[in-house]
């Protein structure tokens, strides 16, 4: 019975975890601080593909805003200029995304070594200029603007609300989706080439086309994330998906763990509400607000330079252990 | 019926020639040895075979095909499994759960059935584990099936990647040096394992040192030396074989211990 407990207990605090995300409306009136949990549910999307790419497949990319990016771009363009229902152009985005990630990682994974780490690096500047020069879609430094807000037919809901519930129900669905590819064999297949290559194709892996479905996976996740982003915010600008996105959302794969979904999505949450600390903590100065905002990105260097150093395997690594000590013990 | 058949195999690194002009024939059904002294060229040539390592020249035919050059995990779909000298296990992964891996040549869920937990991806994953429990029995890992690889104890290694070889359920193992680092107890059960493995079904290709075990447990021996194929036989005939004795004598001669 005790067995039973603790083999159902991941899936029972789970489930609990969901209802309490989808019913936060319910509770916070404060449409800032919803919408501060907006964009926390965002970056789960994103890092939910990246926990598949880097924690299990063991691949880094340094430029998953660039997806992030073309989600959004795709997204805002389809529905603010080219007249498309949101849930096509959503859909769109997202294909979009994944054909670029699909089209980065064929030519780069067949190659070994650190070469996707530099090839996603170049194709995230690539884009951070052409977000800029392709003024006809992207609107330039002015950003995408009008992108009119998903409506859900009947439902009579306020813009905040609505928004928040569409991003984190997407988020649970793509949780629970990928929970599953975590556990199932395509999850198994990207943990055994990550922990050894020749192991994994000795046991009838293909390294390169597993590889590039994690990448075109997690691509297409960013791009998803993206495309949410475009519908809520309603305005789209390339400083969004600069550099420094990318890193952030590595930081927190890293911070978070390998051969874990809860571990990243944890460092998501954290390391997203760091950004917006006065909303979370009111009572906080204003100096004390301005220092972690200005030190943001020597923060998220610190973490990935302090996990690396003592925790390689991050807040999952950390759980396994403890779990194993505890039941040792017991 | 001959399942592998090497042909003039060539591999040359830069000046040097790991493999002359070897040709030889791995009949369905046997315990088939490749012994020879240090540097004799018998991983390269499990490299070759395995489609981990290219032969500069000649070719390799597996039940009549040819598959030179063909990829290593497609080697596996087709049933060639190995084993590794340095042994190549998942280190953070159960010892099941590296079974299980083994199993993926003869599964089938991908992206989608998994993500969705359709009912076919769940049955298969069951009765995957419980193939892999078998197996770990077989191999006699039952009792490490919840330790992480990287505890096992040494001699136990090399065991774990037999059951793992098992699981992508070969026609031809090839297993390299299985009996490295292991005492005499665990030597004479690895011989009943082999045993037990061609019983079942699949023809086993050995890289060995142990002389012992080679000369009670295979049908046919190739020698290799320098590159050279240099005999090839029963046990009985190899043992007598003055080139051979040579060979290895020069071996000794050429030792410091």
């Amino acid at each position: 019975m005790g067995g039973a407990w603790r083999r159902h207990l991941p899936a029972i605090v789970s489930a609990a975890l969901a209802v309490v995300v989808l019913a936060l409306p319910l509770a916070v009136s404060d449409r800032y601080l919803l919408k501060v949990f907006m964009f926390v549910g965002l970056n789960v999307i994103t890092v939910a593909g990246l926990a598949v790419l880097f924690g299990l497949a063991g691949q880094v990319s340094l430029g998953h805003a660039a997806f992030v990016g073309i989600g959004a771009y795709a997204c805002g363009f389809l529905t603010a200029r080219a007249g498309w229902p949101w849930p096509a152009a959503v859909v769109a985005a997202v294909a979009i995304a994944a054909a670029g990630g699909l089209a980065l990682a064929l030519p780069t994974l067949r190659l070994r070594g650190h070469y996707l780490g530099m090839a996603t690096l170049g194709f995230s500047m690539i884009l951070g200029i052409a977000f800029v020069e392709a003024k006809a879609i992207t609107g330039g430094n002015d950003g995408l603007s009008g992108i009119p807000l998903p409506a859900f037919g009947a439902l009579d809901l306020d813009p905040a609300t609505a928004s928040y519930l569409l991003v984190w129900g997407t988020a649970v669905l793509v949780l629970l989706l990928a929970s599953g590819i975590v556990r199932g064999r395509p999850g198994r297949a990207m943990t055994a080439l990550h922990g050894s290559e020749m192991g994994a194709q000795a046991c009838g892996i293909d390294p390169i086309r597993v590889k590039v479905t994690a990448f075109t996976l997690s691509a297409a996740l960013a791009g998803l994330s993206g495309a949410l982003y475009a519908l809520t915010v309603g305005f789209v600008s390339p400083t969004s998906f600069a550099l420094e996105t990318s890193i952030i959302l590595l930081a927190m794969v890293v911070l978070g763990g390998t051969r874990s979904l809860a571990g990243p999505v944890l460092a998501a949450v954290l390391l997203t509400l760091l950004t917006y600390v006065d909303a979370i903590l009111p009572g906080l100065s204003k100096e004390a607000v301005a220092f972690l905002q200005d030190w943001k990105g020597d923060i998220y260097g610190v973490v990935i330079v302090a996990v690396m150093l003592f925790a390689p395997a991050g807040i999952a690594g950390v759980a396994r252990t403890v779990r194993t000590r505890l039941g040792g013990s017991s | 019926m001959s399942v592998l058949a090497i042909r003039q195999v060539t591999r040359t690194f830069g000046g040097l020639t790991a493999l002359d002009g070897v040709s030889f024939d791995v009949h369905e059904g046997e315990i088939f040895s490749v012994i020879g002294p240090n540097g004799a060229g018998k991983s390269t040539l499990f490299n070759i075979v395995s489609g981990f390592d290219r032969p500069t020249g000649g070719s390799v035919a597996y039940q009549g095909r040819d598959i030179t050059g063909v990829r290593p995990h497609a080697l596996v779909r087709a049933g060639i499994a190995r084993t590794f000298q340095n042994t190549q296990l998942f280190e953070e992964l159960t010892v099941l759960d590296n079974v299980l891996v083994g199993m993926f040549p003869v599964t089938r869920a991908g992206m989608v059935s998994a993500a969705l937990r359709l009912p076919h991806a769940l049955r298969e994953q069951r009765l995957a584990t419980e193939e892999a429990q078998r197996l770990l029995r077989m191999v006699g890992l039952e009792e490490f099936a919840s330790t992480p690889a990287a505890d096992l104890p040494h001699g136990l290694r090399r065991l774990l990647e037999i059951a793992r070889a098992l699981a992508t359920r070969p026609r031809v193992m090839l297993l390299d040096e299985p009996a490295a680092g292991l005492d005499s107890a665990e030597t004479r059960e690895l011989a009943s394992l082999l045993y037990r493995v061609r019983d079942s079904g699949a023809t086993i290709v050995v890289v060995e040192h142990d002389m012992g075990l080679v000369m009670e447990v295979s049908d046919s021996i190739v020698v290799l030396d320098r590159g050279r194929k240099i005999a090839e036989g029963p046990p009985m005939l190899i043992q007598k074989d003055p080139a051979v004795i040579e060979a290895y004598l020069g071996e000794e001669a050429s030792d410091d211990d």
